[in-house]
C-alpha cells in the first residue's frame, strides 16, 4: 500500500501529515482545490469545497488532476463516492458563460443545453434575461451581471465569466522600486490577478498586500478605487502607495467621515460607503465618479453586505480583494467568488515564514487566579456583567506589570476592552492610552514615537483592531478581548505579530482569569491560533509573579 | 391435454427427466403421480409462464417462432424461419458473389456456423425443459405454450380468432369486398393468408392507412380508434382506418381497439417473425479499469461503508430513533443520520436497510417503539473490518429489501420510509447477483475476446484460410493475468439483461438493476463501475470460486487492501489526536471516551474538551493515567496545553462530591456520634462520619432507627466508602437475539430429491399404465423395528429405488402391512408408491410399526 502524507476524510477534509517527506509537493498539488482550514504543528487540515473545487477550475485545473493528486498522495484508498463528487462538481463549472456578443450584447451561452434550460426554469433567473438567442444562449441585460452570477452559483451553475472589462481611464502608475523590491510572490500575486481579470489573492498577514494592489495598480495603468476598513487603514494606504508607487499627494484622494476627496486614485472607507440617510446610500455615486479602471477590495473577509450589493453593479471594472483568509464568519464565501471572482492566488505559508516574509509567535495564555472574594463577587455578578469583572480583575494589572519587566529592552503593546482598566494599567506603567476619544492626529503621533521607539510601552483600546501598522511591537499582552467573532479578534492578534527588523520572534501573552467565562473565550483563542501554527503555552500567573 | 406431449415424456430417458424437474423443480412439489400428472404439471400456464422467463432472446424467439408456425413442423424450415431473422441472414451470404475475397466472406460463414451451433444447442435445450417435443421431423410446442404466448413476437392474434365475434352477415360482406365468396371466418382467413391478395389490398390503401399498418407490423398490433365496430364496406371507406377496416387488415376486438391479423402482420414483416435477432449475447464492453486501481477505490469505499455502519449504530445506541406506528423510520430520522454521516440521504437509506437485514439493529425498546441495535451488533463490532463487511455484503446480497425506494410514494401515494415492513420486491436478490454475476462475465468475455484476438493474431501470422472458430478457449489463469477490468455502461447491463430475460424485461426490473449498482458501488463490491476482486468473491456463482470458501475468500482478498490497524495517534497544540488509520481496540476504545471524534474517515480526528476529559474521569481514569496514556501513544511530545487541560480538568474534577444516602444521622454533639461509630453493634449499619456532626447510612432510615434504638439511641446517611459513582454511557439493547429475515437462496432441489422425484413418477406411471392390481402384502407381521433403524432403512430405499415391506397403523389404530416403494422423506412423513393400494400415499413416519426388506 502506498505511504502517501495525505489522508481523505469521508467529510471532504484532507488531513496532511506535515513531516511526511512527501509533504511539500503534496501542498503544491493539493493547494488549488483544497481551502487550508487548520494548520496545527503535525496534521494540517485542508477542506475541499465547491468554491474550492471551482476555483481550482477557474485557475485552470481540470478533475482528472485533482483525482490524481488525491489518488497519488492519498495514504489510503479514496472513496470512490468522493472521487464522482469532485468531478461532478467541477464539471458543472463553466457549462454556462457570460460572454460578449458583437450584436446582442451580455449574453449567457451554454454549451450544454440541458443546464441552460435548467438554469432559465428559475423564476428568479427570468425577469435577468432578455431575448433567447437560438437553442444554446440567451441576451442578459447589462445590469444584471453581478445578480445573475450569485444566482446561477446559489443554482449550482457558476458561470465564467468571459464578458471583459472596460478600460476605465487611463492614468498613469508605476511601482517605484528605489531601495527596495518586489518580492517574488508579490509579484506572481499581481500577475496571476491581471491574467485572470479579477478575482481574491489570499495572503497571511504580514505579508504585504498593500504592496499588492500598488502593483495591480501598475498592471491596470488606470485609475483606481480603494476600498479599505477604516480610516487609519486608510491613512496608511496612501503612505504606502506614496512611497512605493510613482503617484504624488496630489493623485491620491481620500474619501472616509473627514475627507470628501475624488482624484484619480481614492481610497474610500467601507463604512463611508454604507452610511444611509433616508434608507439611501448618499456616497454611492462615488462609484460612477470617474470611469474607474481597477478596484481594490482590502480585507474582502470583512466586506459588508451592502458593498456586496453595489459591487454587483460593477461587473465590466476589474476588482482585486486582498485577504488574509477566504473564510467567512458569515458564509458568503459565494458572493466573494461571483461577485469580486474566483481565488487567484494562494500563497505558500509555511515558505514565506520559512523565507522570513513572516515572523514565527509564541503565544502565551497567563492564567490568573481570582481571590476568594473576587470569586463570590463573580458567582453574584449578572450575567452581562460576568465578562467584564473577570476580565478587569486587579490581579491582571500586576501580572501584566510583571510580564512587562519580563521584557525591558522590547517593545509592548498592551491591548484591552475597558477604558477604566487600560487607564489604570497606563497609570501603573505610565504609558500612553489610546482610546476611542484619542484625536486622529494625536493617534498617529503616538504611533510613530512608539515606531521610532521614543516610547516602549503603549497601552491601546479595540481601536487598534484593524490595519494599523506597529511593527516593532515584538510583545503584545492582551488584558482583555471582544468577545465576539473569534475570526476576527484572531484576526486583530495576527496583526500585531509582523516581522521584525531584528529578525526575532513575536510574543503574545494573554491574561485570563482562572474558571470564569475568560477562559472559555481564551479556549477558542487558544484553538484558533494553534490551528493557525502559532506555539501556544499555558502558564500560572504565580509563575511570573515568582519569576519576577 | 395432449396425450402425444404425456407419450413423449414417458419415452424420455431417465436422466433427461432428471435433467427437466432438475431445471423445472416446481414440476415436483409435489411429486405427481405419474407422468400424465407430471405432464400436466410442464404444461399448466404457470409452469410454463416461469420457464420462459428464465430464456433468453434466442431462445425465446425460437419458442414464438415454433408457436407461430404451424405444428408440427420439422427442424429445417423451422430453422429457415429463425435465420430470417438475423441482422445478417446467413441464406444471404450463400447469395453473396463469389468474387468476394475468402477473407471478407469469413465473417458470415462464421456468423453462420455460430447460428447454427445455438441453434441446436436451443432446440436441445428447448426439449430438455419440455416447452417443444417431438422429434427433429415434427417438433411441437407444449401445450399451453400457445395460450401462454398471447403475443408471440408481438403479433396478433389469427384472423380466425380476430373475426371470430363478427357475424355472418359482416363477414359475407368482407369476403365479398376482398374479391373471395363465403360467409365464414375460415374463408376470411384462407384469403388474408394468400399473398397476392394482400399485395393486392395493401396497393389499394393510402398512404397514411398504410402508414398506419406499418406502425402495427412490428408490435404491438393492437390501436385504439374510437368506435372500433363501425361497419364499413370498402366503397363508403373514408378514413385510413375505415379503409383498412373494410378490407380485413384491422379487426376490431373491442368497442375501441383494434388488432392487426396475424397473416397481415406476418406478410407485412416480410416473411419474419423476428428481426436483429442475434444468437450470441450483445457485447458487455466498458471502460477498461487498472484492475489494482478498481479493487483499491472499491476496499476504500468498503471501508468508509463498514464506518458509516458503525457510526449508525453508536448514535442509535444512546439515541434511537422511534419506530413509525406502521413500522420504518421516519424522513426526519433518517434525515439526522444522513446528517450524521454526511451522506445524501439514499446511502443513509441504504446503510440503515443493510445494518438491518444484517441483524445489527431491530425494534426494540418498550414495546418494539425504538430503533435499536441488536446483542448481534456487539458481536460484529469486535470482529475485523473485512469480516464485517462481508457480513454486510452478504446482507445486502440476499435481502429483499429495496433500498432505492424510500421516499417514494406507493400505489395508495403513501411515503415509502426505510425500514418499512413493505419495502421489498421479491425479485430484489436475483436482480442483484444477475447483475453482478453480469459484471463478472463481462470480465471473463472481455479476457476470451482477447485471448480470442490473440489466438487469431497468432493464426493469421501462421498464414490466411484458417478459419476463426467460436468459443476460443481461455486460458484458465487469464481472468486473473489482466490488469484491467472493463466497467461496463447500465445501458449495455440493461441491453444484456434484456437480452438474456426478455420476458422479465421492464421498467420496475431495471430500476433494481440501477439500484444494485449504485449500491454496489457504495458498498465497495464494485469500483469505479467495474466489479472487484473481493465484490467477485462474494458472488454465489463466482466462476472458478470454492464452494463454502467464498465468503472466507472475499475477506481474505479484501483485508490486504484496508489499512492496517494502528497503535499512536498525533497530538496537537489545538487540543486534536489524529490517528492516521484505524486504531487498534484498546487505544480507539480509549480515545472515544476522552475525546469527541471531530471527522472520520481513513483517519480520525478526535478532539480533546474539557467536558470530554470530565467524561474520562468521571470513568475512573486518574489525570496521571491519562497523561501515561498520551504519551505511550503518541510519536511526538505531549503538547503543553493538552498537558494543562488534563491536570485542570483533573484539579477541579470530584473536588465536590456527591452520594446517594437513604438516611442520615445528625447530632450536635460530636461525641454522641464517636459513640455510634465506636459501638460495635452499628458495623452492620454500614455507618459513615461525614462532618464531626453528621453521619450517613445506606440503610434506609426504618432499619437506622430500630437499629440505633436496639442501641439504645434515637435515631438517621452518603455514599460509604466515598466512591466516586462511576458513570456509564446510557448503552442500549433489544431484548432478544435479532431475527433478521433468512437469505433467499437459489438453489434448486438437490440431485438425490431430483432422483427420488423421477423414480416416484416413474413408479406411479408404471402403476398408472400397468393399471395393475394391488399387491397383496406377505403374510405375517413385519417385525417391529426401532425409529432410527426405520429411518435409516427408509433412507437406504429411497436412495436405491427400491421395495421395502411396512407395518403400519392406520388412522383407525389397525396394524396392515404394505408393500411400498420409498420416493422421499421429509417433514415425519413418508411419500411412497403403495403396491398394495396401488397409489401414491404420505405415511406418517411415527406410525409406521418396522421396515423390511421384500424378499424377491
Amino acid at each position: 500500500m502506498a505511504d502517501g502524507p495525505l489522508i481523505v476524510q469521508s467529510d471532504k477534509t484532507l488531513l496532511l501529515e506535515v513531516d511526511h517527506e512527501q509533504a511539500d509537493a503534496c501542498r503544491k498539488a493539493i493547494a488549488p482545490f483544497a481551502e487550508l482550514e487548520r494548520a496545527p504543528e503535525h496534521v494540517h487540515t485542508y477542506r475541499i469545497t465547491p468554491l474550492a473545487l471551482w476555483n481550482a477550475r477557474a485557475a485552470g485545473h481540470d478533475a482528472e488532476q485533482v483525482i490524481d493528486a488525491l489518488i497519488g498522495f492519498s495514504r489510503y484508498p479514496v472513496p470512490h463516492a468522493l472521487l464522482v463528487d469532485i468531478a461532478e462538481t467541477m464539471a458543472r463549472y463553466g457549462r454556462l458563460r457570460l460572454e460578449k456578443h458583437p450584436l446582442h450584447g451580455l449574453v449567457l451561452t451554454s454549451t450544454d443545453r440541458a443546464v441552460l434550460e435548467e438554469v432559465l426554469r428559475s423564476k428568479k433567473v427570468q425577469p435577468m434575461l432578455g431575448e433567447r438567442l437560438g437553442d444554446d444562449g440567451v441576451a442578459v441585460h447589462p445590469s444584471e451581471r453581478g445578480n445573475i452570477k450569485q444566482l446561477l452559483l446559489k443554482l449550482g451553475w457558476p458561470a465564467e465569466d468571459l464578458a471583459g472589462y472596460v478600460d476605465g481611464e487611463h492614468h498613469p502608475i508605476t511601482l517605484a522600486e528605489d531601495g527596495w523590491e518586489l518580492r517574488s510572490y508579490q509579484r506572481e500575486a499581481a500577475e496571476a490577478f491581471w491574467h485572470g481579470g479579477s478575482g481574491v489573492v489570499v495572503l497571511p498577514c504580514g505579508a504585504g498586500k498593500t504592496i499588492v494592489g500598488a502593483a495591480a495598480m501598475a498592471h491596470a495603468r488606470a485609475t483606481t478605487l480603494i476600498l479599505v476598513t477604516n480610516t487609519v487603514s486608510a491613512h496608511q494606504w496612501k503612505q504606502e502607495l506614496l512611497r512605493r508607487t510613482s503617484l504624488t499627494e496630489d493623485e491620491i484622494g481620500e474619501y472616509t467621515g473627514s475627507k470628501k476627496e475624488i482624484r484619480p486614485v481614492t481610497i474610500a472607507t467601507y463604512q463611508v460607503m454604507t452610511t444611509r440617510r433616508q434608507g439611501v446610500y448618499k456616497h454611492l455615486e462615488l462609484f460612477d465618479a470617474r470611469d474607474w479602471g481597477l478596484i481594490i477590495y482590502d480585507e474582502v473577509h470583512l466586506l459588508p453586505a451592502p458593498i456586496f450589493r453595489m459591487t454587483a453593479d460593477l461587473q465590466a471594472r476589474r476588482r482585486v480583494g486582498l485577504t488574509a483568509t477566504l473564510v467567512r464568519e458569515d458564509g458568503r464565501e459565494g458572493d466573494v467568488f461571483s461577485l469580486i471572482g474566483p481565488k487567484r492566488y494562494d500563497a505558500p505559508w509555511k515558505e514565506m515564514e520559512n523565507q522570513g516574509w513572516i515572523a514565527p509567535a509564541d503565544c502565551v495564555e497567563v492564567r490568573v487566579t481570582l481571590g476568594d472574594e473576587e470569586r463570590l463577587a463573580y458567582a453574584m455578578a449578572e450575567a452581562e456583567e460576568r465578562y467584564r469583572f473577570c476580565a478587569t480583575t486587579p490581579s491582571k494589572t500586576r501580572v501584566t506589570e510583571a510580564l512587562v519587566r519580563r521584557h525591558p529592552d522590547e517593545q509592548v503593546l498592551i491591548i484591552g476592552q475597558y477604558i477604566d482598566q487600560l487607564d489604570e494599567l497606563g497609570e501603573h506603567l505610565d504609558a500612553p492610552v489610546i482610546k476611542g476619544e484619542t484625536k486622529v492626529k494625536e493617534r498617529e503621533r503616538l504611533f510613530q514615537a512608539f515606531r521610532d521607539k521614543e516610547i516602549r510601552v503603549l497601552v491601546v483600546s479595540k481601536v487598534a483592531n484593524f490595519s494599523i501598522d506597529l511593527p516593532e511591537a515584538s510583545v503584545a499582552i492582551q488584558v482583555s478581548g471582544t468577545f465576539g467573532s473569534r475570526q476576527e479578534e484572531a484576526q486583530r492578534l495576527g496583526r500585531v505579530l509582523r516581522p521584525k527588523s531584528g529578525g526575532g520572534g513575536a510574543r503574545f501573552y494573554s491574561v485570563v482569569s482562572r474558571d470564569t467565562v475568560d477562559q472559555e473565550f481564551a479556549a477558542h483563542r487558544q484553538r484558533f491560533l494553534a490551528e493557525q501554527g502559532y506555539a501556544y503555552q499555558i502558564i500560572d500567573a504565580d509563575d511570573v509573579l515568582a519569576g519576577d | 391435454m395432449s396425450t402425444d406431449f404425456a407419450e413423449w415424456l414417458r419415452a424420455r430417458s431417465d436422466e433427461q427427466l432428471r435433467e427437466l424437474v432438475a431445471l423445472r423443480p416446481e414440476l415436483i412439489t409435489p411429486v405427481p403421480a405419474h407422468v400424465e400428472g407430471l405432464a400436466g404439471r410442464a404444461s399448466s400456464p404457470s409452469a410454463i409462464g416461469r420457464v420462459l422467463d428464465r430464456l433468453d432472446r434466442f431462445t425465446f424467439a425460437v419458442v414464438e417462432t415454433i408457436a407461430v408456425l404451424p405444428s408440427p413442423i420439422a427442424c429445417a424450415p423451422l430453422r429457415d424461419q429463425v435465420a430470417r431473422a438475423l441482422p445478417e441472414a446467413p441464406g444471404a451470404a450463400d447469395t453473396a458473389t463469389t468474387d468476394t475475397t475468402a477473407a471478407a466472406t469469413a465473417t458470415p460463414i462464421t456468423a453462420a456456423s455460430v447460428f447454427e451451433a445455438r441453434f441446436r444447442e436451443t432446440l436441445d435445450r428447448l426439449r430438455t425443459l419440455a416447452l417443444v417435443y417431438g422429434p427433429d421431423e415434427a417438433l411441437a410446442p407444449a401445450p399451453g405454450v400457445r395460450e401462454v404466448l398471447d403475443a408471440p413476437a408481438g403479433l396478433g392474434p389469427p384472423a380466425a380468432e380476430v373475426f371470430r365475434h363478427h357475424h355472418r352477415e359482416r363477414l359475407a360482406e368482407l369476403i365479398e369486398d376482398l374479391g373471395g365468396t363465403g360467409d365464414s371466418r375460415e374463408e376470411l382467413a384462407a384469403l388474408l393468408a394468400d399473398r397476392e391478395t394482400l399485395t393486392r389490398l395493401l396497393g389499394e390503401v393510402s398512404p397514411q392507412a398504410r402508414a398506419a399498418l406499418d406502425e402495427l407490423a412490428w408490435g404491438p398490433a393492437g390501436g385504439r380508434v374510437p368506435n372500433a365496430r363501425r361497419e364499413v364496406r370498402l366503397a363508403a371507406a373514408q378514413s385510413p382506418i375505415e379503409q383498412l377496416l373494410a378490407r380485413a387488415l384491422l379487426g376490431a376486438t373491442g368497442e375501441e381497439s383494434v388488432v392487426l391479423p396475424r397473416e397481415v402482420g406476418l406478410f407485412l414483416r416480410g416473411g419474419r417473425i423476428h428481426r436483429d435477432l442475434s444468437p450470441v449475447p450483445p457485447p458487455l464492453g466498458g471502460v477498461e479499469r487498472d484492475r489494482a486501481r478498481v479493487d483499491l477505490t472499491a476496499a476504500g469505499q468498503a471501508f468508509a461503508f463498514t464506518r458509516a455502519v458503525e457510526e449508525l449504530c453508536e448514535r442509535w445506541s444512546a439515541d434511537p430513533p422511534g419506530v413509525l406506528r406502521g413500522g420504518g423510520l421516519a424522513v426526519r430520522d433518517l434525515k439526522r443520520v444522513a446528517a450524521l454521516l454526511d451522506l445524501p440521504e439514499w446511502v443513509a437509506g441504504l446503510i440503515v436497510e443493510v445494518a438491518h437485514a444484517a441483524g445489527l439493529v431491530a425494534a426494540g425498546g418498550a414495546v418494539d417503539g425504538e430503533w435499536l441495535p441488536t446483542p448481534g451488533y456487539d458481536a460484529w463490532k469486535v470482529r475485523t473490518t473485512e469480516d464485517r463487511w462481508v457480513a454486510l455484503a452478504t446482507a445486502w446480497l440476499t435481502m429483499d429489501r429495496v433500498p432505492g425506494m424510500i421516499g417514494e410514494r406507493d400505489e395508495r401515494d403513501r411515503l415509502r420510509s426505510a425500514l418499512h415492513p413493505d419495502l421489498r420486491h421479491p425479485a430484489a436478490p436475483e436482480v442483484r447477483v444477475t447483475t453482478l454475476n453480469l459484471l463478472a462475465a463481462a470480465a471473463e468475455t472481455a479476457t476470451a475476446e482477447t485471448a480470442a484476438h490473440e489466438a487469431q493474431e497468432t493464426r493469421a501470422a501462421r498464414g490466411r484460410g484458417a478459419r476463426k472458430t467460436a468459443g476460443a478457449i481461455v486460458p484458465a489463469g487469464a481472468a486473473g493475468a489482466r490488469t484491467t477490468v472493463p466497467a461496463p455502461t447500465p445501458e449495455a447491463i440493461r441491453e444484456r439483461l434484456a437480452w438474456e430475460q426478455p420476458r422479465r424485461r421492464g421498467a420496475h426490473r431495471d430500476r433494481l438493476m440501477e439500484f444494485t449498482l449504485r449500491e454496489a458501488e457504495q458498498i465497495g463490491i464494485t469500483g469505479l463501475g467495474a466489479l472487484s476482486g473481493h465484490g467477485r468473491a462474494l458472488l454465489p456463482a463466482a466462476p472458478g470460486g470454492e464452494g463454502g470458501s467464498r465468503t472466507a475468500s472475499a475477506a481474505e482478498l479484501l483485508a490486504p487492501l484496508l489499512p492496517e490497524p494502528l497503535d499512536h495517534v498525533l497530538l496537537q497544540a489545538d487540543l486534536t489526536a489524529v490517528a492516521p488509520g484505524p486504531l487498534t481496540g484498546e487505544l480507539s476504545r480509549w480515545l472515544a471516551l476522552a475525546a469527541d471524534v471531530e471527522s472520520t474517515g481513513g483517519a480520525t480526528v478526535y478532539r480533546f474538551c474539557e467536558r470530554s476529559i470530565r467524561r474520562a474521569l468521571d470513568a475512573g481514569q486518574g489525570a496521571d493515567e491519562m497523561l501515561a496514556m498520551l504519551e505511550r501513544h503518541s510519536t511526538t511530545p505531549v503538547p503543553q496545553p493538552l498537558g494543562y487541560l488534563v491536570a485542570d480538568v483533573a484539579r477541579r474534577h470530584g473536588r465536590m462530591r456527591i452520594g446517594t444516602a437513604s438516611a442520615y444521622v445528625r447530632c450536635d454533639d460530636p461525641s454522641v456520634l464517636d459513640e455510634v461509630m465506636a459501638d460495635r453493634r452499628s458495623a452492620p449499619l454500614r455507618l459513615r462520619r461525614l462532618a464531626p456532626t453528621v453521619i450517613a447510612s445506606k440503610t434506609s432510615r426504618a432499619t437506622l432507627v430500630d437499629s440505633l434504638r436496639a442501641m439504645g439511641y434515637a435515631p438517621v446517611a452518603e455514599s460509604l466508602d466515598g466512591d466516586v459513582i462511576i458513570t456509564q454511557l446510557d448503552v442500549r439493547r433489544t431484548e432478544g437475539p435479532p431475527q433478521p429475515r433468512g437469505p433467499v437462496t437459489f438453489t434448486g432441489p438437490d440431485a438425490d430429491v431430483i432422483a427420488a422425484a423421477v423414480r416416484a413418477v416413474r413408479a406411479g406411471d408404471a402403476a398408472h399404465q400397468a393399471r395393475r392390481r394391488p399387491v397383496d402384502a406377505p403374510a405375517g407381521q413385519v417385525p417391529r423395528s426401532p425409529a432410527s433403524a426405520t429411518i435409516t432403512a427408509l433412507r437406504e430405499a429411497i436412495r436405491q429405488g427400491s421395495q421395502v415391506w411396512i407395518g403400519y397403523l392406520d388412522s383407525q389404530g389397525n396394524a396392515t402391512s404394505r408393500i411400498l416403494e420409498p420416493a422421499r422423506m421429509e417433514g415425519g412423513y413418508l411419500t411412497a408408491y403403495d403396491e398394495t393400494r396401488a397409489a401414491v400415499h404420505r405415511f406418517a413416519l411415527h406410525r409406521i410399526t418396522g421396515v423390511s426388506e421384500l424378499q424377491a
